[in-house]
């Protein structure tokens, strides 16, 4: 099981997803044109994962602003977590948010609401 | 359904009964009773397997409409999620677009927005041939301010001075802070010498403010350069004749206005 690390870019969040602990890391903006290309290899390292072992998968986001498509792809990935979840893996997403932007957390609220896992939305100091 | 099964109980018992052995009807009955179990048999098949098709068909249709409504749920949330996202950088871009034609320290306009703003008024004072003036203003002395009193003395004064320009001129004129403890008002449709009234209000208003420093009250006047547009000018010649005007003002003793020549 390989580790996956994709950099960051004007537009795209960078995003770190380690083997060894099952925490995926995701930090900046997101609004690439093709949200597919840089989401798919995610969700496959995450199809990898649940499949590999029976370790905890933690999704720690520090996500700004995103656009239709990548909203998307967020919530197809909660979908992913939601269904192993209900199959008795231990998966846990922790949204975080700058507490000068209050809005981002009301955002995560929206995320959350189809999610029985735990899903914490936790606010930063600026 | 019970008269067939009588009728199937008699038939049989009539097949069975030794008495009727020799019947000439006996082998065609047989026969034809045989024939009628097949054909029951193949009913119960095909509607066997046409029940099994209808089930699977409406499950079929079940889960298809299962999965459409989750679509139709789903982006029913990402049109939700992208709405709020776009409304909160809509509002980012607002208060980015405020915050980078606002002055800081005092709250009105910047030197970007007083640039934005004269060439609009510029540009219609030209079309319309209606008249401009703009009047910029430096606080005299100010340095000393500054010097005698610290830093913040000196804010607190450009804040009130700015204040000040804002509630003396008139309600379509705009104000801002060119830069340091220099401001810019720009009067739309009067000439230098109707324009002349407004900086005179301002220049008493500046003057009469009572800003205090410690136990000393600082004492502020400022001194005015006057420039009304003329016809087929660039917004920066009209500035720079404000400005040489301002230096006349100031060399004349400050305290004071000159219009441009």
């Amino acid at each position: 099981m390989n580790n996956l690390h994709i950099d960051s870019t004007q537009s795209t969040p960078s995003i770190f997803a380690d083997a060894q602990t099952g925490i995926i890391e995701m930090h900046g903006d997101s609004y690439p044109e093709n949200s597919y290309e840089l989401f798919s290899p995610v969700m496959q390292w995450i199809d990898d994962y649940l499949a590999a072992g029976e370790c905890k998968l933690v999704l720690d986001l520090h996500l700004l602003y995103l656009n239709t498509s990548s909203v998307k792809a967020m919530m197809d990935i909660f979908d992913m977590l939601e269904e192993a979840h209900r199959a008795k893996r231990a998966v846990e997403v922790n949204w975080y948010y700058d507490e000068q932007n209050e809005r981002v957390a009301e955002l995560a609220e929206e995320f959350k609401e189809d999610c029985s896992f735990p899903f914490m939305i936790t606010s930063l100091a600026g | 359904m019970r008269g067939e099964k009588q009728i199937e109980q008699r038939v049989e018992a009539l097949l069975c009964d030794p008495a009727h052995q020799d019947n000439p009807l006996r082998p065609s009955l047989d026969e034809l009773y045989a024939e009628f179990r097949g054909l029951l048999h193949q009913i119960d098949r095909v509607t066997r397997i046409s029940d099994r098709y209808q089930h699977v068909s409406r499950e079929e249709k079940l889960s298809l409409s299962e999965r459409y409504q989750k679509q139709l749920r789903q982006l029913e949330k990402i049109a939700r999620i992208s709405d709020r996202y776009q409304s909160m950088m809509r509002d980012l871009n607002e208060a980015l677009k405020e915050a980078s034609t606002r002055d800081a320290l005092t709250g009105i306009g910047n030197r970007r927005m007083l640039m934005e703003r004269i060439k609009t008024e510029s540009g219609r004072a030209e079309r319309l041939n209606r008249p401009l003036t703009i009047a910029l203003l430096d606080v005299d002395r100010f340095k000393s301010v500054n010097d005698a009193h610290g830093h913040e003395a000196g804010d607190k004064a450009l804040v009130e001075i700015a204040h000040a320009i804002v509630t003396s001129v008139r309600e379509y004129d705009l104000c801002g802070r060119w830069g340091g403890e220099e401001f810019m008002v720009i009067m739309p449709e009067i000439n230098a010498e109707e324009a002349a009234i407004v900086v005179e209000r301002v220049r008493h208003a500046v003057m009469a403010l009572d800003i205090r420093a410690g136990d000393a009250r600082l004492s502020l006047s400022a001194s005015f350069g006057i420039a009304e547009r003329r016809e087929g000018e660039n917004v920066s010649e009209t500035i720079n004749r404000a400005d040489t005007a301002l230096f006349d003002a100031k060399r004349a003793g400050r305290n004071c206005y000159r219009i441009a020549a």
